[in-house]
């Protein structure tokens, strides 16, 4: 059977409600089967709408944009060099790529995070004194 | 910055003369810093793995979260050891591990005192604190660019200069045996053993620093509070981890790993 056949069953099949087809020809045998697909079962839904779709979708887009710097160990996650120092950055903040955006502490191994971007800070995701994981994010940064 | 080769009893001569690999071939000597950490920071990556800086006093000489580290002149050790080792990220605490062990082998080999390490890395005489040791990391692309270990050891300097609080928690070894030790010999020692340790910063031989590390601990079996971040923690320190991370066994039974923090040992 050639393959565009097999194709234009496929397509055929989709377009159906059967889920499953079984072809004998020249001695091959092909059995199609599909899952049953949910959205296609009525189910009430709220719609949301248009607005939120928007609003949704340029959400979707503004992540995929941001930047995230993650935490490289595991350990202890310090918005500033010492409790009484200013933090390193804030909110809004504009940062050049390489700069400190904050300490993770492991057994007394200070380890500087710098930014791999130049942009401004987006969101902050993990709170002073904070146990962090390997590869934990810790920024989001819109870069510029 | 002014670069001496003499400074009272510290001589780069001396302590050339006394190490043996490569860690310590290459020494900045300084009579007076801000801090050993900040100048090494600074050339490390133009530097050669080994090389030290080494200063007679700091100015701003510190520790944990910015803390002070106290360093007259005249009378004690700092200095930051540049390595750049081949480490996964999952391993790099081992650093620790390798810098306290070196420190303790080497002092209680020059002293004969029974000189311990408390978790992670203080240098404990008397279950008073003898030396800190601060590592600062630069990663770069999950690779280790260098590590910065800085170490400070009270060996000569008087009990009145530490401020009353200081005092209940830190001694020096003249403090502890009423002697007066060699800077140079304890400079070139801890150097040694660094090179002779830090060989063994690899998934192979991880193990046996770690059991080094466990030979010289004082701080297993203890009960022990730990302040980690906002949160504190009581229980039993039972052991470390593969990663030299503290496994603390909590009242409720509850083990709970600790990769950060100011322990105090209770009983």
């Amino acid at each position: 059977m050639e393959l565009e056949e097999l194709k234009e069953l496929i397509e055929l099949l989709k377009e159906t409600d059967v889920t499953e087809l079984q072809i004998e020809k020249d001695g091959t045998k092909v059995k199609i089967k599909r899952e049953k697909i949910l959205s296609s079962i009525e189910i009430p839904v709220h719609k949301p709408s248009v607005i939120q779709e928007k609003a949704s979708v340029e959400t979707e887009d503004e992540t995929q944009r941001l930047v995230t710097i993650t935490s490289p160990i595991v350990g202890t996650f310090y918005r500033a060099p010492s409790p009484e120092a200013n933090p390193f950055v804030e909110v809004g903040a504009t940062v050049i790529k390489g700069q400190v955006l904050c300490i993770v502490e492991a057994m007394k191994l200070m380890n500087e995070i710098e930014s791999d971007v130049d942009g401004i800070i987006v969101k902050i995701l993990v709170e002073n004194g904070q146990p962090v994981e390997y590869g934990e994010p810790l920024f989001l940064i819109e870069p510029v | 910055m002014v670069i001496l080769l003499k400074s009272s009893d510290l001589s780069l001569e001396a302590i050339k003369s006394k190490t043996r690999g490569f860690i310590g071939k290459n020494v900045l000597f300084f009579e007076k810093v801000d801090s050993t950490n900040t100048i090494a920071v600074d050339i490390a990556e133009k530097s050669d793995e080994g090389t030290v800086v080494l200063a007679d006093s700091q100015e701003r000489g510190r520790g944990r979260l910015g803390r002070a580290w106290i360093s007259p002149p005249g009378t004690n050790i700092y200095m930051s050891v540049i390595i750049k080792p081949t480490l996964g990220n999952e391993n790099i605490t081992l650093i620790t591990i390798m810098a306290a062990v070196s420190c303790a082998i080497a002092l209680r080999r020059l002293t004969g005192l029974d000189i311990s390490i408390k978790w992670p890395n203080d240098i404990v005489l008397n279950n008073k604190k003898l030396g800190g040791i601060l590592t600062e990391l630069k990663i770069y692309d999950k690779k280790i660019i260098f590590a910065i270990i800085g170490i400070g050891i009270n060996v000569n300097v008087g009990i009145d200069v530490f401020p009353e609080d200081v005092r209940k928690i830190a001694t020096s070894l003249r403090r502890e045996t009423g002697r007066v030790y060699s800077r140079n010999e304890i400079v070139a020692e801890i150097l040694n053993e660094i090179d002779y340790w830090h060989k063994f910063l690899n998934e192979k031989d991880k193990n046996i620093l770690l059991s080094e590390w466990q030979r010289f601990a004082s701080t297993l079996g203890r009960e022990v509070m730990v302040v980690t971040g906002k949160e504190s923690y009581r229980g039993l320190a039972e052991s470390i981890d593969n990663q030299g991370m503290l496994m603390l066994r909590l009242p409720s039974g509850e083990l709970k790993r600790i990769s950060t923090g100011d322990l105090k040992v209770l009983k």
